[in-house]
């Protein structure tokens, strides 16, 4: 699959893991991937984030971000549906931070899915290299299908910030909030969107 | 209706996104409180064995899953 990333496709996932160290997570995760987009330059992503004019809006995605990561890495979606169920996790999150502090929920773990074990993770530590998650992985796949999709030849970054405002979770909700959406950012790439439609 | 099954009930909406979404969320929630949970009884001097009984998991399980943290 790799082969057929363009240059700044290939950027974005190397970066990725530079922001998964910087932040001293465990894992690489699709919030990582997004950070690395955003920092993208003449890209056809960046075109079409510059587009949306989400450039002067990066203060806020970043500071969004850090607010679900400080929410255990859960999206308002999440959050909604815990709320069905009579669960306020606001109020969990500040009863946490009560007892163990400001920022103690914060997402070490998040993207892993659940039933993660944690398996190797000794090794992972120790060689320094840091896995995608499960969620990262699968972004990765659907950039693909995506570029398939639209019969483009290779993948782009512009194919993983699509792939991004497809998957539901905390990336697409931020960048929505922002005026990013699959549909918009397919508009400013192909058009009306109906020409190229997969 | 008790409270267990008006949750039971929720959890199980109509839309089976919506039950879903709720349980994949509170499951994740659950993965952070557990880390949560765990780092601050290692910090407070808990041994494995005591964490994995309070968790109601083998002290391997649970060694496996944080340990080396």
């Amino acid at each position: 699959m790799f082969e057929r990333f363009t240059k700044d496709a290939r950027a974005v996932v190397t970066e990725a893991v530079v922001h998964a160290k910087r932040a001293g997570a465990e894992t690489v995760e699709e919030t990582h991937l997004l950070l690395a987009l955003l920092d993208r330059k003449g890209s056809r992503g960046s075109f079409a984030l510059t587009s949306l004019g989400l450039p002067a809006r990066r203060g806020s995605v970043e500071r969004a971000l850090a607010e679900a990561r400080r929410r255990g890495g859960l999206s308002r979606a999440d959050a909604d549906a815990l709320s069905g169920l009579g669960i306020d996790l606001s109020e969990i999150v500040s009863r946490v931070e009560e007892a163990h502090g400001q920022g103690a929920l914060k997402a070490e773990r998040s993207g892993t899915g659940g039933g993660g074990t944690g398996r190797r993770r000794g090794l992972v530590r120790r060689s320094g290299h840091r896995p995608f998650t499960r969620g990262a992985k699968d972004l990765l796949t659907d950039s693909l299908r995506i570029a398939l999709a639209n019969r483009d030849r290779s993948i782009g970054d512009e194919h993983l910030l699509l792939a991004i405002t497809a998957r539901p979770g905390v990336p697409a909700e931020v960048l929505a909030d922002h005026g990013v959406t699959y549909e918009s950012v397919r508009r400013v790439l192909y058009g009306g969107g109906e020409a190229k439609a997969g | 209706m008790t409270e267990a099954t008006d949750l039971a009930e929720r959890a199980g909406d109509r839309d089976p996104r919506v039950g879903l979404r709720a349980v994949s969320a509170l499951r994740r929630l659950l993965e952070q409180l557990e880390a949560v949970q765990v780092r601050s009884a290692r910090n407070q001097g808990w041994s494995w064995q005591e964490i994995a009984a309070e968790l109601g998991v083998s002290r391997q399980a649970v060694h496996k899953k944080y340990g080396r943290q």
